[in-house]
This record gives structure tokens, C-alpha cells and sequence, in this order.
């Protein structure tokens, strides 16, 4: 790759473009962290500059008033659970679209994708009515059931266009000396997919960290609610307050953000040792 | 090998058959959990929902079969889901083209550079982690005449950026959409890198003896190299914008005066604030239909040799 | 034996999650055994500081005094999940409301309990002023208690008044001069938004049917003798469209309806905007924005509405009901909170303590202490009007829910030019002869 990248070429456009890019996209953040330190006074007169008086006292407030020591653990198991189950039972069924070919495989992804078009409005109280059924109301399991079914469509349709993108030789080989197919699917497929079930498992990790429409119906328990949901208590009746609000978001965003840096690296690690060069 | 293979199996017709069978008892037996669950959760509940879209229900007692008439409401005097249906196309073309395109310039332009892209990367990624509440209300406060960047800007001298964007029909959803578009793109332009890097390196080299340029190196080998990744995620836009639901909720509820009101919070208001449960389900099946021609169109393309 | 092994840990894989799932089927119920001890009955409440003030208050008082009930609050971001829950028939055993419009629309599909027997026990008729209680009642039945009593005043502020020479304005001419005259000064005459609530369109609508079309009429209108088309209605509409065409409402069509609540309380403070039309719950904010303590040093007072013939004019609103669910397991239980609940004593320490607006009950007045001596004249003000049948309807205690809706949506396509105020009304008036004809309107007080 670096032979590509000789010094003959003028990179200066690139660096100006990107720059700007990248202003734009931190800016806005920028600004909510700004206002995290700021007084709602003086978020009225000035939203956007650094503070001229910094408020540390915004977080620990907004901590307890949000609960986040609740939330945040109620959201670290929706996470967890609904990974783990989409990467699993996501990650199968991909696996045996791509590379076992099933008759029927075409309709069925067909059927996966235009019935996630559903709205979730549309089928929200059946639903409801039906989990209350099954004791599946106020269940942190229920929940990550929920959560699963929705993220899995998207999932599974990544997961086996990324794997059929991949030759099956090296599958084919090892079968070929021996291997036996539980052993092609863990010393194999899955190193080959590991930076694409990190994307996945990203992917699904953010929408359900932010989700909070689904959790406010399916879950009528303080004790159970989200971290979203903490957001919503720094609402006055028709206000907010501004300076709670934009510290209880930093708070929120601040843990995935340090696991998405985290992941990064291995990400790109991944990329690498995916047998891609 | 191939003829080799074939010509040690060849023997046993039936072995292979069987092997077949196996395979695809297999394939089911991986596929099933997931779709258990899907079925239980989606399908269920969804067919239920082709049901109420026939009836009057409320979304509380009892309902009563109405027929089609729901159906018939919703095309000959329904205004604002015309009109909502209308802002569904603006938003869709919208997320087809703007993100795209700034996703595909970043991403060429970051696989072009060594230094940095790491930290560049991880920036582009930044916006896509916040949740969409968060980045809503944000950019709620950014967007205002009085408070937000327009106003900052002409304190400093800059003029014309302080309207009311949000409180202007004509900008409202324009406004939104690039406000969902800021989390958007830079994630986008992640998954176009990642497909980028995926692309041999002997082709650019062959395009560069060639005497290709950037743009001819883009064009010929970049494109092409990641077209299914382009398609896959022009497909899954196209879905998603019948769906999206969050920005224009939090942002202006539709408003002023409907301008930004989208199918989906159409869909919610009848459903939660006007208590027309079964006139929302009509109203979902009909994006679901809309949606799913989408996806058979896609499938077509597939069949016709397309590979994604 | 690969495919066995395969085929075993998918096994293990399904029966396990089965399990999970099982498991927390098991352990739903297993909760309810507790037989000793106080009978639990759940409430919800909003997340917002004045609810937290309002279980202090009701709740803890209530658990405190008595050990016969516990009443376990759960704490709501949205009311969203209510419906699904009632139709699931689960739920909170007190089922609170925006207001009696939507407990008649519950009541029909027999999702809320009939109170008549527990009124009769607790004295609820004696506890409510009779209009009040009358409007929880539907087909002959009492489905709804009224909490949150309130109205919409002029709050204006006194101490740009007093340096500009203005007098506040007692009727509705004056209003306009008064508005055009200080559009000329360069100030703002009303503060206002939409962005933050649309919903909040429903104040300006109700107050203009009852100042410039009269309470009357909104009366007849409602109980299906005049149309909501009527010449007067549209007059009335024309002419806060035509004070918003000219920009007396925040400068601006468009930066009211981008302007935030703490935008235009702070512009109605510093005196970038001179007047407020709005609700008593104003009190619940405004020593956020007034006080010794903030630089523009200035205050404010407030006078009624100005009505077209300069008769003060209060609307009566209801910030909510409660009612008991149909499917509570407890219902006596909800009920002696109920009536711990709408206690002229707790009434009183909501007031006083949240700067939550009473109930309409009788004897609250004694408990008011404490309250600010401005509100405590609005309320006597309003309370005055009503006894004597001076009174206006607010939109989202007395109009039905698919009626409100329309007018506060559809009242921003009059003023983006979409729709004449005639063609807003008609349709409205369609809306509302559908719901008026299905019987989901409550009981209007009589005149």
C-alpha cells in the first residue's frame, strides 16, 4: 500500500477538505461540552463560546438528578444483552446464507428487509398486549428480545454481504486438510469477520444506547428504565433546564464514545489481520 | 480441482445428494433462532396490524371492521398525508445524494493519506455515537435565531445566517435534514473506507501506469471496487427514510404549519394523539408496501446479475 | 459427529435463551404472594422538579399518615406507554390525564372505573365547586376528579410600563393600539413560541373564541348549536392572525415559532417583549427570570384578558384528571389517595410549595399562604367569575381531543397563508361534529 502513496502526490487538498470535514463534525460537540460548564444564565446570553465561568457543579448534579447510576447499568445490559444475541444468532444465520446456500435464501432476505420497513407505531400496542402475555412486560429480557428482532434485519444483511465478498477457498481449503466445519467456522470465518461483527456490534451497541421510544412503552418501572430516559429529566413543564440537560448528555455520550476509541484500534487491527492484503 | 473433485464423487450421486440435504437442514437450523424471534416480535404483531388497518380501533376496546375505508380516507382526503408523503420523497432524495457524496469525498480523500487518518477517522466517527435525542436537542439550540451559531456569527460580523430555520416553513425540514445528515455522513464515510481499503492495490497502480488522474482513479477502480457497498447502503437509506422519525419529533413535531410533518409522525399523531389506532395502521401499511417495492426492485436488480 | 456437535451447542444455545426467557416469565408473578403489610396501589407522575415537589407533597404525606396503603410512584417521561398499558389491561391503578376530554374517550371504551360509589363515601360532590365536578361526568356517571385549576391572564411588564407612560389595556381595541404603539417605541408587545409546544397554539385559539366571539358562544358551539364556522369565530381568529402577520407576536411570524419558553420568558423579563399572554402556571417559572437578584431589575403584574367589550373574562382550565383504572386490583385503596390527594390541605401545599395550581376544590383559599399575593389575586379574580358564570373555555379541557388537535395544528397553515381563517374553521368545525355526534365531548357547564 505505501508504494501507492508516493511523495510525488500534493496531499495539502486532501488535509485543507478534511479539516473542515472534521470541524464540522466536532464543532457541534464541542459546543454541547462548552455548555455543559455553563450557568442557564449564561447559556441564555451566550450558547456557542467557552464558558466565562466554569460550572463543574452541572455534572454532579445532573448525575443524581438524572439517576444516571440507574440508567446507565440498565442500559449496559440492553447493550450487552442485544449484542451478544444479534452477533450470535445474527452472525449464524448470515453464515449460513453466505456459504451454505440454502434454497429460498433470496426471498428470505427479501422478507427480512421489507419487514423491517414496518413502522414500529404500527405494531406497537399488539405487541404490547402480547408481552404482557407472555410476562414479558417490564422484563429486562423483553426488552433485549425487542431490541434483537429490530437490529437483526440490518445485521444479518451486513454481516453476509461483508462474507460473500470473501472467496470461500480458504474455507474449502481447510476443509479439504481436514478441519472440521465447527473448527472452519471459529479459526476461519471468524477471524476473517471480526472487523465486520465489530462494526455490527458497534452499530447495534450505539442504537441501542440511544434508543428510548420502544424502552418508555415496554418498560413501567423506574428501576429498569434506560439512560435516554434520564435525559428527560431535566424537563421543566414546557422548559428544559439547559445546563443539566448538556452535562447529562456528555455523561451519556462519554462511555460509548471512550469504547468506540477503544475499539478503534482493534477495529483497524482487525481490517489488517483479516487476511485482506 | 474441480474435475477432480467431481470425478472422485462421481460414483455416488446419492451421497452428494444427501450431503446437500444436510447442508441445508444445517443452513435452516443457523437461520431459525433469529427468525423465531423476528417472528414473534415483527410478523405477529405486524399481521395483527394488517387487521386493525381495516377497522376503526382506537388503539383501546373493541374493533370494528370497516373495510377498506381507511384506505380510501387516507388517498382521496387526507391533505397532510399527501403532504407528508411529499416531504418522505424531499428527505429521501436528500439522504441519497448528501451524505452519500460527502461520504464518498472524505472517504477517497482520507484513504489517499497516512498521517492523521486515524485521529481524522475517529472525528468523522464522533457524531454518529451521540444518540439522537442528544444531537436533536443540540442542534435545536444551534439553530436558533437568538442563541445558536447564526446569531454568534453576526455578533462576530457574519450576517444572514441568524433565521429562524426552524420556525420558517420553508427551511424547517430542509434544516432538520441537514441537522440528521451532521450524525450521519461521517459514519457513512467509515463503512465507504472500509470497503475502500478492501480494494486491491495492484489495480491502482494500474491505473496510475495507465496515466489516470485522481478523478480517473476514482471513477474506474474506487467505484467500481466498492459499488456494493454503495448499493447496499443506497438500499438501506431508502428504507430508512420512510422510518425516520426522531429529528423532526424533537426538533419541530412537524411543524410550523405541518411543512416538516414526515409519514411516520403522521402516523404517530393519529395514532397517539388522535386516537385513530387502525387509521395509523393503514397508514403503516401503505409506507410498508411503498417500502417493500423498494426492496423488490433491489431483488430484481440481483437477479439480473447484479452483485451485492 | 461434527454435525452432532454442531447441532448439540445450537441446541444448548436455544434452550438456554428459552430458559432466560422462561425464567422471567417465572418470576413476574411470584411478586404478588406478599399478602401482610399495606396494600400497594401505583401512581405515575412526569419527571420534572415540580413533580418531584408534587410526590413530597401528596404522595409522601400520604404513605407517612397511614399504613393501610402504600402508593408506589413510578416516574414517567412521556404518557405514551398509558394507552398501550390500559389496552393490555395493566396499568397504574390511578390513571392520570391531560384533562376530562380524554377520560370521556377512556370511559367509553370502559377503561376507567365508575367513582360515583367512592364519591358518595368520601364526599367528593361537597369537596368540588359543582361545575368542577360536573365535568368528570360521563353518560350520567363520574369517570374524572379535576386537578390543576387555572387560566389565562395578561402578564405584562410593570416596570417597563411605568418608564414607557403605558397603561395596560382593558379591552381589546386598546390591546391593539397598545400593541402598535409600542411595535413603534421598538419594543416587542407580546412574548410567545411555538417551537418548544405547538400545543400551546391551543391558549391563543381559546382566548380569542372567548374575548372576541364570547363565552356564549363558544357554549353554543360546543353543545352543537352554532357551528364553529360562525362569523364571530372567524373574526376572532382573523384578528390574532392579523397581530401576527404584523409581527407583535416576538418580531416575527417566524422567530415565534422558533423561540424557545426560557427565549421569550427572558425577552418578557428584560423587557425585550412588554406583554404575556399565558396561563397561571407562568408562577411556576417566573422566579426564574424575576427577582432582587437579576440585572434588568424589572418585575411584573398582570390584568384579565382583554375581551372585546372590556368584561373580564377567565377560561377555565384543568392542567388534569385522575380517575381510577377499570382494571385496578385495589380501587378503594386508589381511592382514599384520591381523597388524601385532592385534600384542601395538600391542594394548598401544592400551591404554596410547587407553585402548582389547585384543584377547584372548596376551602383551598385558607391554605394559600405563602403563595405570591399576585396569584392569589388572579385566583380569587377567576374564582370570583366563576361563581358568577363569567367564564370562558379552555381548548383542552372542553373541546375533544381530535378537535384540539386540529386547532392547534392546523392554526399555523392560517398564518404561513396556507388557509383563510374560514377555510381553518370550517374544517374544524367538521372535526368537531364528528366527535360531537360520536358523544366524546364532556359535559360543558351550563351558563
Amino acid at each position: 500500500m505505501r508504494a501507492f502513496f508516493s511523495r510525488r502526490e500534493n496531499l495539502a487538498p486532501n488535509y485543507i477538505i478534511l479539516g473542515l470535514l472534521c470541524l464540522f463534525a466536532l464543532a457541534p460537540i464541542a459546543i454541547l461540552v462548552f455548555n455543559s460548564l455553563k450557568s442557564n444564565l449564561e447559556i441564555g446570553q451566550n450558547s456557542i463560546t467557552f464558558p466565562r465561568e466554569v460550572i463543574w457543579t452541572n455534572y454532579p448534579e445532573a448525575w443524581v438528578q438524572g439517576k444516571f447510576s440507574v440508567t446507565m447499568t440498565n442500559s449496559a445490559i440492553f447493550v450487552g444483552g442485544t449484542v451478544t444475541s444479534v452477533i450470535v444468532l445474527g452472525g449464524l444465520a448470515a453464515y449460513a446464507l453466505a456459504r451454505l446456500n440454502p434454497r429460498g435464501s433470496g426471498i428470505y432476505m427479501i422478507y427480512m428487509l421489507t419487514l423491517s420497513t414496518i413502522p414500529f407505531w404500527l405494531y406497537a400496542v399488539p405487541l404490547f398486549i402480547l408481552w404482557k402475555n407472555l410476562a414479558l412486560l417490564n422484563t429486562r429480557a423483553g426488552l433485549v428480545i425487542i431490541y434483537t428482532a429490530l437490529n437483526s434485519p440490518f445485521a444479518i444483511f451486513l454481516l453476509r454481504s461483508f462474507m460473500v465478498k470473501f472467496p470461500a477457498d480458504l474455507e474449502d481449503a481447510a476443509r479439504v486438510d481436514g478441519a472440521k466445519e465447527w473448527q472452519v467456522l471459529t479459526r476461519i470465518v471468524l477471524p476473517i469477520m471480526w472487523p465486520s461483527l465489530l462494526t455490527v456490534a458497534l452499530v447495534v451497541a450505539l442504537g441501542v444506547w440511544g434508543e428510548f421510544q420502544i424502552a418508555l412503552i415496554f418498560m413501567q418501572q423506574d428501576e429498569k428504565m434506560p439512560i435516554t430516559t434520564s435525559y428527560f429529566n431535566f424537563m421543566r413543564r414546557f422548559s428544559r433546564d439547559w445546563s443539566l440537560t448538556s452535562a447529562g448528555a456528555v455523561m451519556m455520550i462519554l462511555p460509548v464514545l471512550i469504547i468506540f476509541m477503544l475499539l478503534q484500534r482493534r477495529f483497524v487491527e482487525g481490517l489488517t489481520q483479516g487476511g485482506l492484503k | 480441482m474441480a474435475v477432480r473433485s467431481a470425478a472422485a464423487l462421481a460414483p455416488s450421486r446419492r451421497v452428494v445428494d444427501k450431503l446437500r440435504t444436510r447442508r441445508e437442514l444445517l443452513a435452516w437450523i443457523f437461520i431459525a433462532p433469529i427468525t423465531i424471534i423476528h417472528l414473534v416480535v415483527v410478523v405477529g404483531p405486524g399481521l395483527s396490524g394488517l387487521y386493525f388497518s381495516m377497522t376503526d380501533w382506537s388503539g383501546i376496546g373493541k374493533a370494528e371492521f370497516v373495510g377498506l375505508s381507511n384506505f380510501v380516507d387516507l388517498f382521496t382526503r387526507d391533505v397532510n398525508f399527501r403532504a407528508a408523503f411529499r416531504h418522505n420523497l424531499f428527505w429521501m432524495a436528500f439522504f441519497l445524494t448528501v451524505p452519500m457524496v460527502m461520504a464518498l469525498l472524505a472517504a477517497s480523500l482520507l484513504s489517499q493519506i497516512r498521517r492523521g487518518a486515524f485521529l481524522i477517522r475517529s472525528f468523522f466517527y464522533m457524531p454518529y455515537v451521540l444518540p439522537s435525542i442528544v444531537s436533536a436537542f443540540t442542534w435545536s439550540m444551534l439553530l436558533n435565531p437568538s442563541l445558536g451559531v447564526g446569531a454568534t456569527l453576526d455578533k462576530w460580523g457574519i450576517k444572514g445566517l441568524d433565521h429562524p430555520w426552524l420556525g420558517d416553513f420553508r427551511t424547517a425540514l430542509a434544516s432538520i435534514a441537514f441537522a440528521d445528515n451532521w450524525h450521519w455522513w461521517g459514519f457513512l464515510s467509515i463503512l465507504f473506507l472500509t470497503a475502500m481499503q478492501a480494494i486491491p492495490v495492484d489495480l491502482y497502480d494500474a491505473a496510475k501506469i495507465d496515466g489516470a488522474n485522481r478523478w480517473q482513479q476514482f471513477r474506474n477502480v474506487t467505484l467500481p471496487g466498492i459499488r456494493p457497498t454503495i448499493l447496499f447502503m443506497l438500499l438501506m437509506t431508502a428504507i430508512w427514510s420512510f422510518l425516520s422519525f426522531d429529528y423532526v419529533w424533537i426538533l419541530t413535531q412537524g411543524g410550523p404549519a405541518g411543512s416538516s410533518e414526515l409519514v411516520s409522525t403522521h402516523l404517530y399523531k393519529q395514532a397517539f394523539l388522535r386516537f385513530e389506532a387502525g387509521y395509523a395502521a393503514a397508514i403503516g401499511m401503505t409506507v410498508s408496501l411503498m417500502a417493500a417495492c423498494i426492496v423488490g426492485s433491489f431483488a430484481l436488480l440481483r437477479s439480473r446479475g447484479w452483485e451485492i | 459427529m461434527i454435525r452432532k456437535s454442531l447441532l448439540s451447542s445450537l441446541l444448548m444455545l436455544i434452550i438456554s435463551l428459552t430458559l432466560v426467557v422462561a425464567g422471567c416469565a417465572a418470576a413476574a408473578p411470584t411478586a404478588e404472594v406478599v399478602a401482610e403489610g399495606p396494600v400497594e396501589i401505583t401512581v405515575w407522575m412526569g419527571q420534572t422538579e415540580t413533580s418531584d415537589c408534587l410526590v413530597a407533597e401528596s404522595v409522601d404525606t400520604f404513605n407517612a399518615k397511614q399504613d393501610e396503603v402504600f402508593v408506589n410512584v413510578q416516574r414517567k417521561a412521556t404518557t405514551d406507554s398509558l394507552r398501550p398499558a390500559l389496552a393490555a389491561g395493566a396499568g397504574p391503578d390511578v390513571v392520570q390525564l391531560g384533562g376530562p376530554v380524554f377520560a370521556v374517550e377512556l370511559a367509553l371504551a370502559g377503561q376507567l372505573l365508575p367513582l360515583d360509589e367512592y364519591a358518595a363515601e368520601f364526599g367528593w360532590a361537597e369537596l368540588f365547586h359543582d361545575w368542577a365536578f360536573s365535568i368528570g361526568q360521563v353518560e350520567g356517571q363520574l369517570y374524572s376528579l379535576p386537578q390543576e385549576l387555572e387560566t389565562l391572564v395578561l402578564f405584562y411588564n410593570k416596570t417597563v410600563f411605568e418608564e414607557m407612560g403605558w397603561e395596560p389595556p382593558t379591552n381589546l381595541d386598546e390591546m391593539r393600539e397598545l400593541a402598535q404603539v409600542v411595535q413603534d417605541a421598538g419594543l416587542i408587545p407580546f412574548a410567545g413560541q411555538s417551537s418548544e409546544c405547538s400545543i400551546c397554539n391551543e391558549w391563543y385559539v381559546g382566548e380569542f373564541f372567548n374575548q372576541v366571539a364570547s363565552p356564549d358562544l363558544v357554549y353554543q358551539a360546543l353543545t352543537g348549536e352554532v357551528p364553529f364556522n360562525h362569523p364571530d369565530f372567524v373574526t376572532a381568529i382573523e384578528i390574532h392572525n392579523e397581530m401576527m402577520q404584523a409581527g407583535y407576536y416576538m418580531g416575527s411570524l417566524e422567530r415565534f415559532q422558533a423561540a424557545t419558553f426560557s427565549e421569550f420568558t427572558t425577552a418578557f423579563a428584560t423587557g425585550e417583549a412588554v406583554m404575556n399572554m399565558e396561563g397561571t402556571w407562568f408562577y411556576g417559572r417566573q422566579d426564574e427570570y424575576f427577582g432582587d437578584e437579576f440585572e434588568h431589575g424589572n418585575d411584573w403584574d398582570w390584568v384579565p384578558n382583554p375581551s372585546l367589550d372590556g368584561t373580564p373574562i377567565f377560561a377555565i382550565g384543568l392542567g388534569g384528571t385522575q380517575s381510577i383504572n377499570a382494571s385496578s386490583a385495589h380501587p378503594r385503596e386508589a381511592a382514599m389517595y384520591l381523597s388524601h390527594y385532592f385534600s384542601p390541605e395538600i391542594q394548598g401545599a401544592l400551591a404554596a410549595t410547587c407553585s402548582y395550581g389547585a384543584a377547584p376544590v372548596r376551602g383551598v383559599a385558607e391554605f394559600m399562604e405563602g403563595v405570591d399575593p399576585r396569584m392569589q389575586a388572579i385566583f380569587a379574580a377567576m374564582n370570583e367569575a366563576f361563581e358568577q358564570g363569567i367564564y370562558g373555555y379552555t381548548l383542552w379541557t372542553f373541546f375533544p381531543p381530535k378537535t384540539d388537535l386540529f386547532l392547534y395544528e392546523e392554526l399555523e397553515k392560517v398564518w404561513s397563508g396556507q388557509m383563510t381563517a374560514e377555510e381553518y374553521l370550517t374544517l374544524a368545525n367538521e372535526v368537531f361534529q364528528e366527535e360531537f355526534a360520536a358523544g366524546e365531548v364532556p359535559p360543558t357547564p351550563a351558563r
